[in-house]
């Protein structure tokens, strides 16, 4: 077992990649980094042959002599690209989350700013390819059967930091790697950059709008937490996507007609799991296999939780609540089994930024507020324990200030978002003097991927003002329908019954 | 040497004096490169799908989520009576989808539910609108499908297991070198064109002005007035390649090719590397163009054999442009060397052996027949058309 079985419940998931981060004292590394390696590559999901390198820097800049870590960078070449002066600079989530692994959904999402300018994609410290600090170990054939509340934390984050042993944890804090990716910002020549932070993302983008404001020509932050704002706080967030969902599907006829007692039974099946675990035996969902399956509470909540990150998934859910309260767990198996490994997540730099910025400026207050949700507590719970582990210096107290700038700044979030709700997106707005805030109803977290806000980061790249910028477009209902059985979306025609024979049409499933 | 130089400039200066000729080497190279781009701009504005492509969808009202998402792609219903938030009328594709009636219910069952696409795909303006919506449709399938499997516990990986990892080695230069290649073709006749008419005018045009036997009666031997009209020729071929290869350069960098994921770049190198394969080809062109419009017996015959000989460079040009029987051309005249410059736009190796050899028979025609040349202004049929 290792810190990823905790992830569901009590990691933070700021999802999705982008990450950016700039310096102010990187003249040190410039010498260093005199002539470094570039190459072509590719990567996962395209095509096409990348621009690859890496440069080096001191693990500890007050070390400049001591350990050295390669940061890599990849560049998707502009198309039409005249000025290689500029470029976009994507940064990823999580904390953890490579961005270079997630180059595919980049691509696929600034295609239009990338006809014109060299999308620039930066692996953070600890994270991807550049010195990846990575919990997991061998043990995941039990995921299914495990039951978290068995978990020893402390140990378990023991384990990971003496598997890590060679890297010192306390220098992969977030303004450590604004440093990186100041130097490869001048290692690749570029003058200006226009900066796109999702998610934890965003954090690093402000600490730029904050170090580095003369090198921005614009920033888009999606799915914000603001300076102000520990992430530690999120259990609030997720109790409210939960809430609506709920309100979603009772508002909806099919849904709530398929489904009228869909918060009774979440409430049910969350009571029944908190008294103890179902144990039962199932068909590995992956391999087939007999194997023992412990439904406990974390998995249920959090199964449900990852699926509230993504639209078509979350269409799902309400099915498998109803399932689980008629005792069928498959559902809920399915959407657990989509997280075992794929968030992507490095969890020892996971923890690093956490614990280091988030953890330790949490007030008494704070931590009672998030005490009051289950997610909230879980989280408390665990960097309790493991935070006293990791022993990260606290960041300075001015560190949490809200960014003031008047840098035109695109601010996105998504009304359904799990993690990172509007009204964090509002306080980010604080002291933005030349910033818009729009809010998707339909998107969940990362509006760019789900709504036609990329095509709005397009225009504030392509005019670089943000004041003239419209965002009527993401007002079109791009909504799902909820699944009302294990295989549609659509009414079922009255004349069939209520029960659904269900037949497994195997066709090509992707699921992205 | 120096009386060559001094009859070229002569030779230069006369056909200066004559607009026709300079008039017809600059619509060349002005009007072909601006042609090439309004017709790739035409091209790719007919051949991309629309921003918001409207289709008719029939039984809309079974597959609300279907439409749904087809719409937050940008594809949605519309029919000709349809108009936008202006009041301007839909451009609708000839695309029809029709959803069949028992839609939902074989959704419901876990069924796979029906769909039929009516599009005439030899419509190559359509051709693009029909990829994208049936990819759409695809996604759309393969992510319920997930979504299914998922329902009933069963990881979606499993119905994936082969993941195909493609590595293009194209490169953003060799992408866009499939456009320059057929550019390169037109580059090529401009050296052919260019230098046509003053060709034409300074040696069947010469004889009919009665000039030419004045000429031939001053003091300098046949050989130097030959040497002197290929020369001549020849400047005026390259001056059309290097208007052409200017005019292409500023031209092309309007044409939207990022549309079409690449981009067509005339570079420096390449414009210098056109010159420098240019010239034997040039003077080729020159001595062919002389020596057959010596031949000829009058200005418009002369006009007329040419363009009847200009074919065989033409068309191995052409064949080299396309790529016909590619092993053979690239040790040819002409087709060689324009492979040669086709590698280079490519980033490939330029295959050396290739390229020197035909430059070198290139070479050898030029001389053979400017020796030809000399050898028939001894005689008088030709110096009086006899």
């Amino acid at each position: 077992m290792t810190l990823i079985s905790t992830l569901l419940v009590s990691s933070v998931i700021l999802s999705l990649p982008a990450f950016a981060s700039v310096d102010s004292d990187s003249s040190k590394q410039d010498a260093q980094q005199s002539h470094q390696n570039e190459s072509h590559c590719y990567v996962d999901g395209l095509s096409e042959q990348l621009n690859c390198g890496f440069i080096t820097v001191a693990e500890n800049p007050a070390k400049p002599d001591g350990k050295q870590i390669e940061i890599h960078y990849v560049v998707l070449p502009g198309i039409k690209n005249s000025d290689h002066t500029q470029a976009f600079l994507a940064i990823a989530g999580g904390p953890g989350q490579s961005a270079i692994d997630n180059a595919a959904g980049f691509n696929r999402m600034f295609s239009k700013v990338r006809q014109k300018r060299d999308i620039l994609l930066i692996d953070q410290r600890g994270t991807g390819r550049s010195n990846i600090l990575n919990c997991e170990g061998e043990g995941f054939d039990s995921a299914l059967a495990i039951n978290e509340a068995d978990f020893d934390v402390a140990e378990e984050t023991q384990a990971c930091l003496d598997k890590i042993i060679d890297s010192d944890v306390t220098q992969y804090g977030s303004l450590n790697a604004l440093n990186d990716f100041e130097a490869v910002r001048k290692h690749l020549g570029y003058q200006k950059l226009h900066v796109y932070g999702i998610s934890y993302g965003t954090r690093m983008a402000q600490l730029y709008l904050r170090h580095h404001p003369e090198v921005l020509s614009t920033v888009t932050i999606d799915g914000v937490v603001p300076m102000q704002q520990s992430v530690l706080a999120i259990g609030n967030a997720i109790s409210r996507a939960f809430d609506l969902l709920i309100k979603d599907c009772n508002s909806s006829s099919l849904c709530g007609a398929q489904f009228p007692n869909l918060k009774a039974d979440l409430d049910s099946v969350d009571a029944k799991l908190t008294i103890a675990p179902v144990i039962s035996q199932v068909r590995d969902p992956l391999t087939g296999e007999a194997t023992q399956l412990t439904m406990t509470r974390a998995k249920f909540m959090g199964a449900i939780r990852m699926a509230l990150y993504m639209p078509n998934v979350r269409a799902l859910i309400p099915h498998a609540i109803s399932e689980a309260a008629k005792e069928n767990y498959q559902p809920i198996m399915g959407l657990y089994s989509l997280t075992i490994d794929s968030t992507g997540i490095a969890m020892g730099m996971h923890a690093s930024v956490i614990c280091g910025e988030d953890w330790q400026r949490m007030t008494a207050e704070e931590r009672e507020s998030a005490n009051s949700t289950y997610f909230g507590s879980e989280m408390i719970k665990t960097f309790e324990q493991s935070c006293a582990i990791w022993n990260m210096p606290a960041v300075a107290a001015d560190f949490s200030a809200p960014i003031s700038s008047d840098i035109p700044i695109l601010v996105l979030s998504g009304e359904l978002d799990p993690a990172t709700p509007p009204s964090w997106g509002e306080l980010a707005m604080e002291k933005l003097t030349n910033a818009q805030h729009f809010i998707a109803p339909y998107a969940t977290h990362g509006v760019a991927h789900q709504s036609c806000a990329n095509d709005l980061i397009a225009e504030l790249v392509e005019t670089g003002s943000v004041k003239e910028i419209d965002g009527e477009c993401l007002n079109k209902d791009v909504s799902r329908n909820f699944y009302l059985n294990a295989s549609t979306v659509e009414a079922i025609p009255s004349t069939e019954q209520e029960n659904q024979q269900v037949k497994p049409a195997a066709q090509g499933a992707s699921h992205d | 040497m120096n009386k060559i130089i001094t009859m070229v400039r002569k030779e230069l200066i006369d056909a200066a004096r004559d607009k026709r000729s300079v008039m017809a080497g600059l619509y060349y190279a002005i009007g072909t490169p601006l042609m090439m781009c309004g017709m790739f701009m035409l091209l790719i504005g007919q051949m991309s799908s629309p921003e918001d492509l409207n289709i008719k969808i029939d039984n809309a009202d079974n597959a609300p989520d279907l439409i749904k998402y087809l719409s937050s792609q940008g594809i949605s219903h519309g029919d000709s009576q349809s108009t936008n938030d202006e009041g301007d009328k839909l451009d609708v594709k000839d695309i029809r989808l029709v959803i069949s009636d028992d839609y939902a219910a074989q959704m419901a069952k876990g069924m796979s539910a029906e769909i039929t696409l009516i599009a005439d795909k030899s419509n190559e303006k359509l051709q693009n609108s029909i990829r994208r919506l049936e990819r759409n449709l695809q996604t759309y399938s393969a992510e319920m499908g997930s979504l299914r499997l998922i329902a009933r516990g069963i990881d979606p990986r499993v119905v994936q297991p082969i993941k195909i990892n493609v590595e293009d080695q194209a490169t953003p230069d060799s992408k866009g070198g499939v456009i320059l290649g057929v550019a390169t073709m037109t580059m090529i006749y401009a050296v052919f064109i260019s230098g046509m008419n003053l060709a034409i005018d300074t040696s069947a045009g010469e004889r009919e002005r009665n000039s030419l036997s004045l000429l031939l009666s001053h003091p300098v031997s046949t050989r130097s007035i030959v040497l002197a009209k290929v020369f001549s020729v020849t400047v005026f071929a390259m001056l059309g390649l290097l208007l052409t290869l200017i005019m292409s350069k500023i031209s092309y960098a309007f044409v939207p090719w990022q549309e079409l994921g690449f981009t067509v770049n005339i570079s420096t190198d390449f414009i210098l590397l056109m010159m420098l394969i240019g010239l034997p080809i040039a003077m080729m062109a020159a001595s062919l163009q002389l020596f057959v419009s010596f031949m000829a017996k009058t200005f418009k015959e002369a006009q007329s054999y040419l363009t009847l000989v200009l074919i065989v460079p033409m068309m191995l040009s052409m064949a080299a442009s396309y790529n016909i029987a590619p092993d053979t051309l690239q040790w040819l005249p002409v087709s060689g060397q324009q492979q040669a410059l086709i590698a280079f736009i490519k980033g490939r190796e330029i295959p050396m052996l290739q390229l020197l050899l035909s430059s070198l028979t290139t070479l050898i025609i030029a001389a053979g027949l400017t020796f030809g040349m000399e050898r028939s202004l001894k005689s008088e049929k030709i110096v009086f058309g006899l």
